[in-house]
Order: structure tokens, then sequence, then C-alpha cells
């Protein structure tokens, strides 16, 4: 955590504290969210930080708890730790050297080498065969192709409907993924400049959510605010307790988390 | 009965295409901004062979029609095996290709475990060591003294295995079941 810190202290980031307690919790279909009274505990501090972003801070991090209140495995708890970063006038192939960096400092204060990285798109992992339905896309990506994600590897480039807070170009969406040690760490994108594509891609993802037979998440009217005045940027969330296991060999999220 | 994922455990019994499985591994996955599975490894309860499934969140399994009993070996007339529950003191008779290999280590009175599966016997698994005497074995062969050389002998109750070469005829040995009847040591 110190040498997370430390190199995006260096780097020139500023840290945030964003609320936990939020009324719109994510925008992604397949999230589920905690519920506190009347709110709900975020997903994520991602619409938190683009508020912060659009108001003209240029380098931004944040490490906190995040909530889900999905089923939970060796992989996945209910509360975990995040560590959310965005650069101003840069893409999402730019997060690559800064996550890089990190990783190095935090494999260094563990005493492990610095991994390397390869990179391979979506497109190639599928043999140049993306499903066109998600089931089938999930489906395979669960049996075939995350299985074979044990070296440290960047996935570029999903297909434009899996864009979730992403910029599109073409059929493709800029966004990436982090998998080492077989975990998936982390999700970046060239973020979403557009209020009115992401208010359609809530509405979307409403609609997924009723067919799924669950509450659509609410909509975040300043999140859609904040998106119209970002500037050009990208941003990623890296799982902390993931990077940690990834680094330590450890098998369960429980191993690495003070235990409640 | 029929379990969700959610629901899955470590030796949970469950049929999948009219087959009973016991699983041995499952694990939640949710590749990112993805719908969740569960990924399992299953046991087929009928061959032992392990197979590797993913089923979706919410997916079913039906429960499989499986019990297990505590038997004990009673005798054996034209390739058919008798065992009586000790229990309910019920006879059953079991057909020795269910048993396969392991019916040389039967032995009267040995206790065992049946897997029923829709009430017809399926599989038999022995204690993992019995003890029986060595009905006969190679003399020794004097001079020899290395601690690595084995001979042949065969068991009373029937099982055939390489021993030390100092064991002799009449000894009571301990004997693996797992291996195809290992030697553990002589009692």
């Amino acid at each position: 955590m110190r040498a997370l810190r430390e190199a995006l202290w260096a780097q020139g980031f500023i840290e945030l504290e964003p609320p936990v307690l939020v009324r719109g919790p994510a925008l992604e279909a397949n999230l589920e969210p905690v519920r506190a009274g009347d709110a709900y505990l975020h997903t994520s501090p991602e619409f938190a930080l683009k508020r912060a972003l659009a108001a003209g801070l240029p380098r931004i991090f944040a490490i906190v708890p995040c909530f889900r209140g999905e089923e939970h495995g060796a992989h996945h708890g209910a509360e975990f730790t995040m560590l959310e970063l965005y650069l101003s006038n840069a893409n999402y192939l730019d997060l690559i050297d800064v996550v890089e960096g990190l990783v190095g400092q935090a494999a260094s204060a563990v005493g492990v080498t610095t991994p390397t990285f390869r990179r391979v798109t979506v497109a190639q992992l599928f043999g140049g065969d993306i499903p066109e339905n998600d089931d089938d896309f999930y489906r395979q990506w669960v049996e075939r192709i995350d299985p074979a994600l044990a070296a440290p590897t960047w996935v570029l480039d999903y297909p434009s409907r899996q864009a979730a807070l992403a910029e599109i170009r073409g059929p493709v969406a800029e966004r990436l993924e982090l998998y080492m040690g077989g975990l998936e760490l982390g999700n970046g994108f060239s973020e979403l400049g557009d209020g009115e594509e992401l208010r359609a891609r809530f509405a979307e993802s409403a609609g997924q959510r009723v067919r799924m037979g669950r509450e659509p998440h609410p909509v975040d009217e300043g999140v859609i605010e904040a998106t119209s005045r970002l500037p050009r940027c990208a941003g990623i969330a890296i799982g902390v307790d993931r990077l940690v296991m990834a680094l330590t060999g450890a098998r369960d999220i429980r191993d690495v988390r003070v235990p409640r | 009965m029929a379990y969700e994922t959610s629901e899955f455990r470590n030796g949970l019994k469950v049929e999948i295409e009219g087959n009973p499985y016991s699983i041995v591994y499952f694990q939640f996955v949710k590749p990112g901004k993805g719908t969740a599975f569960t990924r399992t490894k299953l046991k087929n309860l009928l061959t032992g062979a392990v197979i590797e499934r993913t089923y979706r969140t919410g997916e079913i399994l039906a429960e499989a029609d499986v019990e297990e009993q505590p038997m004990q070996f009673l005798y054996e007339q034209q390739g058919t095996y008798t065992f009586m529950n000790t229990e309910s003191y019920e006879q059953v008779e079991i057909p020795g290709n269910v048993l396969g290999d392991d019916k040389v280590f039967l032995m009267e009175n040995l206790e065992v475990s049946v897997l029923f599966y829709k009430s017809r016997a399926v599989n038999v698994t022995l204690p993992n060591f019995i003890e029986s005497k060595v009905a006969w074995t190679e003399p020794a062969v004097k001079g020899n003294t290395s601690n690595n050389i084995t001979k042949a002998a065969k068991l009373e109750c029937g099982a055939e295995l390489q021993v030390p070469i100092f064991i002799k005829e009449g000894d009571l040995l301990k004997v693996d079941t797992r291996e195809g009847g290992a030697y553990v040591s002589r009692l």
C-alpha cells in the first residue's frame, strides 16, 4: 500500500477520498450493489472521481474499500480494496506504463521480481472469432480463455457492446484488462466523454437488469453531467487484494485481508 | 431436491445426463463486466472419471438418488457377491463386475461401504488397508540381503503382490488396497 501510494505521489497524482455512500452505485448490469438505508455502498469510486476530473484535477487516485453484493469465493470478497486512478490527456494505452511502474514498485516492496507483461487483443484470444452474443462470449471466456491467462498479460480492445464506460472506436471499445497469476487485476478505459451516450448506456443497462429480473441501477445525473465536461482521459481500477495475491502467491482473498 | 450454483459444495451428489456425480471442486468466477459462473470438477460415481463443467449462476442440478450403506462381505457364489448391511442386517447380492479388481481383497466379514444409485449397488469402497496372511511365497534366496529386492506372494484373500524377501508363508501382512495391493508392513 505504501509502495503504491509513494509511487503515485512521486508522479504528481493527488489522492482523493471519495464518498462511499452513494445514490448511483454502478452502470454495469452484472454488478450487484449493497444497499445501505435509502442509498448504496459504492461498487467503485468511478463516478465520484469523474466529478473531480471534470472539475479540473488532471491526475488523481483513490485507494478505498468497495462493496459487491454478489456471490463470494476465493477471488471475490463482499468488501475489497480498490485502487482507481485517472490520467488526463491520455488514452487507455497510456495507462499501461503507469500501472506496470506501480506493479514493479509493489513487487520490489514485497521482494519479488518485477513481472514483464505481454499484450494481446480479445480478437487474438478468440482466434479472430469473437462470439456474437455475450452468453457464449463469457462461457468461452471462463472455460477456455481465462484459464490460459496465467502469465502477466494486458488484454486489449473488447467488443463495443462490452464498452461499459469506455470510448468506442469502430468495432472495439478502448478498454483493457490486466491479468496476473491467473487473476483479473484491473480494468481500464479511454474514458467516455459524451454524457448523452452515457445516458443511453444507463438505459441499456436498465433494460438488461429488468430482463434479468433485477432492479435497475438508479441513474447518477451528476456523472452524466460530469462526463460531458471531462478532458480526454483514461482511468483504471485495480483490485489491491488480488494484486497482493498475485505477488505473494496467496490463493484466497481472505488470506490477504484483516479478518472481519 | 435440486441444487442451485450458490449451494454447490464439495461432496454434493448431483445427477448430470443420467449419471451420478460428486462435486470435487467448485469456484465462483466472474469475468470483468461479465456474467457470473461456477467452475466445477465432478467425479462420476460409476466410472470414477472426473469431468469439468461450467455453470452459469442460477443454473440448477438435480440431486443424485444415491445412498451409501455400511456393509459386511459374507460369501461369493458363482461370481455373485453377497453383502449384509451392518445396521439393518439386510442382504444384497452384487455382481462381480461392480467390484472389478477389488474382489481379490474380499474376506469374510470385511467391512466395506456400498454406494447405491437408484437402489442399485454401483460401487464398493474397500477399507484403505486390509490384513491377510501369506498363503504362498517363493522361499528367500540365500545370501541376497538387499532391501530393494522383492518377490511374488499370494495372500489368503486371493490378492497377489510383491513383498520383501524376508516374508514367509503364514506371515500376517498389512496391505494398501488403493494401489491395487501394495505391501505396507508385516504384523
